[in-house]
């Protein structure tokens, strides 16, 4: 037994080396830096969905240029605030995480003080465009247009939006609603209700309780549900992305080419990950950071690897990536002070 | 296909080092087998997807057996799911059956990870469309007959027991709400700290652990500087396989009780040693006996925490939902590879899927042999006096705590904080496993109590309209309840008062 143990311990000290070798080999061009490990706080708890993908797939690539090890820590939101409120400037502990950073700001599920003018915010670097509505596979309606010319038809009926608050979730059904609101008029508007939930699997349970009409998801999480082969119980189909662009390899229209249009302006959501840093991070380790990705976002590897779960590479340098951000957050922000309050909405 | 043509070598000592160090993460309180796959997650990267599947599941079966070992020895649950092995295990060892308590736990444990994983391997896609018929109000249910082991457990005073229960429900709610993002029961000033909760590990270890120090500090180290132990007997009152003889029933109906709850997405794990435990107290011949060291409510809760190993993967693997916290990671894994799960996983990938089974077997067997065999040893931890091991387990509880959220020092605080609330507890009455037991399933309580609301639009007779099941789960409750408090009548007539299985 005390042989097999040594054996044991011996081979778990030689894997460990062996990852450590591995993730410290530097490139040596310039562009590393001082320290030797960097936390890289997430905005989400999961270690499945988007953010902790994103975030683990820039980690890996940029750990070479940057000479440098990166863990990915999935805290969340309020929690990685934290982090990066207490963080040294020296670049160790970074943040990464998508449009929610703000958004959540503006709907008050993020503290004030946490808005993007209080960090450093880094580059951009990759998109999800796979935001996504959804229905039962048997619904009447196989668009978000269809969903509320069918509504304008039948004046007894409601539909219920399964959403998450205070983030991209209630943002794309906020379009949707004013939408609509402005196309029909309140009498259609008014029979539209929020069904408000956490995780997705929640929302997909409220789909098929029959609690909800319509979802919100993704295509990374939801596309399986919508297969050939899928039992009808729990058959899926999507009504609609909110990306500017269809997304490669799935037939699914876009809010705005279904017409879908918030203050005549057609309504685009993308949902983009970026960096944030510390406000009073060091100059040089921000630039070598943004060199560093800016390589990586040449690479087609790392496009390829993002593909896998659909998601697509989106260079913003860190200096454009401000006046970008605040400008997308502006254009949200008339889009959350016009939007119907979810107490008033929910059944 | 050939089980070899699966699993390289490399796959099975993948699995085996997964098991060895999901073992170490249970057994430390604090650290936990979800903890111990997302540690691991992003080295899988660089594996073959079967080895990494094999890797991960070894830290699953691992994980969740270690937390055995502390809850019996010390009475300290490892895992959230270990709570109701302290109940029999510990004074098990206190009547110097430690040895054979573990080896019980352990051998419950392997029958219900056989049990589970058959019923996965041969039912899993039928279970999982019964799954997603459970609506809110089914769960909500569930945990309300979880909860009803409350009433059994509080032998010395139902109404405190009640209370005590009450009062962990409240604490666990505090945070913030997530359907509104409103925060709510936080006192002042610490908004930014309290914004999740109180952290449930640090909460758990610092009522078992940390209070029986306190407690025991009070009495002073002269008293009894070993803990307490009848040496003698474990000569003439070892183990064997016979004590399972008069338990069959027992270990199947706990195992299945454990597949089923694991099975339900969004029910945790605890709820499953929750309800076993008091089923098997409902049924027992003697349930008086129960929380004084009986073999019977250890091989409840240990067969049930592992059969919802295979229970949280059948809605995993079938339908792409995850049935608990751990697997959600193990999606991750799946996800970083590129393999999307859903209702077709098993059709697109099945040597995957045999991957995964034979990992499971695999996982199983090694977990059983490395803890069998190496339980004399584990054993000894008792034999270490006070003044060692007491400071070990601090230092163990403070690491933990600042562990489980990746280092947040209020954890640490909550771990104290606990302790000294669990030490108070005691002196003025309030019972420790009935108020963890409210701590843990409050939130779910309420989130699904809520869910079922927002479905019926705040129509509160949809709890008894809903279903055949409901039904159902209403008369499994009613029954709970009721024999609990023909018992605790019973017990109170024959001036048995002597049962409180809390610390």
């Amino acid at each position: 037994m005390k042989k097999l143990l040594t054996i044991l311990l011996v081979a778990i000290l030689a894997l460990g080396l062996a990852a450590c070798s591995n993730e410290t080999s530097g490139s040596g061009e310039g562009s590393e830096v001082d320290v030797s490990r960097v936390r890289l706080v997430i905005g989400s708890t999961s270690t499945g969905g988007d953010t902790y993908q994103n975030a683990d797939t820039i980690s890996r690539y940029l750990e070479d240029p940057l000479g440098t090890n990166i863990k990915v820590d999935a805290v969340g939101a309020v929690r990685a605030f934290q982090e990066l409120g207490k963080a040294k400037n020296d670049g160790s502990t970074l943040m990464f995480f998508h449009d929610m950073a703000y958004l959540g700001v503006e709907y008050g599920s993020i503290q004030e003080n946490n808005k993007l003018e209080n960090w450093t915010i880094g580059p951009v670097v990759s998109i999800n465009p796979g935001n996504a509505f959804l229905a039962k596979g048997d619904a009447p309606y196989d668009t978000m247009t269809e969903s509320a010319e069918w509504l304008k038809d039948n004046p007894d009926e409601t539909i219920t939006v399964a959403i998450e608050s205070g983030g991209v979730s209630e943002i794309t059904f906020d379009g949707y609603y004013l939408w609509v609101k402005e196309k029909y008029g309140t009498e259609v508007s008014d029979r539209i209700k929020a069904y408000v939930t956490g995780s997705q699997e929640d929302k997909n349970q409220a789909l098929w309780d029959g609690n909800a009409d319509i979802i919100n998801g993704s295509i990374g999480g939801n596309n399986e549900y919508t297969k050939e082969g899928v039992e009808d119980d729990i058959k899926m189909k999507f009504l609609g992305i909110t990306a500017g662009e269809r997304v490669e390899g799935y037939d699914i229209p876009t809010f705005a080419e279904q017409g879908i249009k918030v203050d005549g302006k057609e309504f685009v959501f993308d949902k983009e990950f970026f960096f944030l840093m510390p406000k009073d991070v060091e100059e040089d380790f921000a630039s070598k950071l943004d060199e560093a990705v800016a390589e990586v976002e040449e690479n087609p590897d790392y496009a390829k690897d993002l593909a896998k779960n659909a998601y697509i590479t989106n260079y913003v340098p860190a200096d454009e990536a401000i006046a970008y951000l605040l400008e997308k957050r502006e254009t949200f922000q008339n889009i959350i002070k016009n939007a119907p309050s979810l107490d008033k909405i929910t059944n | 296909m050939d089980i070899f043509e699966i699993l390289s070598p490399l796959s099975v000592l993948l699995c085996f080092i997964g098991v060895f160090i999901g073992i170490i993460f249970g057994a430390i309180p604090g650290m936990t087998a979800t903890m111990a796959i997302a540690l691991f997650l992003p080295i899988t990267y660089s594996l073959d997807m079967v080895d990494a599947i094999a890797l991960l599941i070894g830290l699953y079966v691992g994980g969740i057996s270690g937390g055995l070992v502390p809850a019996v020895l010390l009475n300290i649950p490892g895992t959230p799911s270990s709570l109701c092995t302290t109940f029999d295990g510990y004074p098990m060892t206190q009547k110097g059956e430690g040895e054979k308590a573990l080896k019980i736990g352990i051998t419950a444990s392997i029958v219900g990870g056989f049990f589970s994983l058959t019923v996965l391997y041969f039912f899993a896609p039928v279970l999982a469309s019964v799954a997603i018929k459970f609506s809110s109000v089914e769960k909500f249910l569930i945990i309300v007959f979880a909860l009803t082991v409350i009433a059994s457990i509080s032998k010395g005073s139902l109404l405190g027991g009640i209370f005590s229960g009450f009062i962990g429900v409240y604490l666990s709610l505090i945070g913030m709400f997530a359907d509104n993002n409103q925060l709510r029961l936080i006192p002042p000033g610490f908004e930014e700290e309290l914004a999740y909760g109180f952290s449930l590990l640090p909460v758990l270890i610092g009522l078992f652990a940390i209070a029986q120090i306190l407690q025991e500090s009070e009495e002073g180290m002269k008293a009894s500087p070993h803990q307490t132990f009848d040496f003698k007997k474990e000569k003439k009152n070892r183990f064997t396989f016979k004590i399972f003889n008069g338990q069959i029933i027992n270990t199947i109906r706990s195992s299945m009780i454990g597949t089923f709850i694991g099975m339900l997405p969004g029910v945790g794990g605890s709820a499953a040693s929750i309800s076993s435990y008091s089923q098997a107290k409902n049924f027992s011949k003697h349930p008086e006996k129960l929380g004084t060291g009986e073999p019977e409510g250890l091989i409840a809760s240990e067969s049930a925490n592992n059969g919802l190993i295979g229970g949280a993967l059948i809605p995993l693997l079938s339908l792409g939902i995850p049935g608990d916290s751990t697997t959600a990671v193990l999606v991750g894994a799946l996800l970083l590879q590129g393999i999307q799960v859903g209702p077709l996983f098993i059709p697109a990938n099945p040597d995957l899927w045999d991957g995964i089974i034979y990992a499971l077997i695999i996982a199983n067997i090694v977990m059983f042999l490395l803890m069998f065999f190496s339980i004399k040893h584990m054993a000894k931890i008792i034999y270490i006096p006070k003044y060692i091991i007491y400071p070990i387990i601090i230092v163990m509880c403070v690491v933990g705590s600042y562990a489980i959220n990746n280092g947040v020092m209020f954890d640490v605080w909550t771990l104290l904080l606990f302790g000294l609330a669990g030490y108070v507890f005691m002196k003025i009455g309030i019972q420790v496993a009935p108020f963890l037991i409210g701590f843990i399933l409050g939130k779910e309580l309420e989130k699904y109590f809520i869910d079922s609301l927002k479905g019926s639009g705040g129509d509160l007779t949809i709890f008894f309209t809903k279903g055949p099941i409901a039904l159902l789960l209403w008369m499994l409750i009613a029954i709970s309840i009721i024999y609990a408090i023909m018992d605790n009548r019973r017990s109170k007539k024959a001036g048995d008062q002597t049962i409180t299985p809390s610390t």
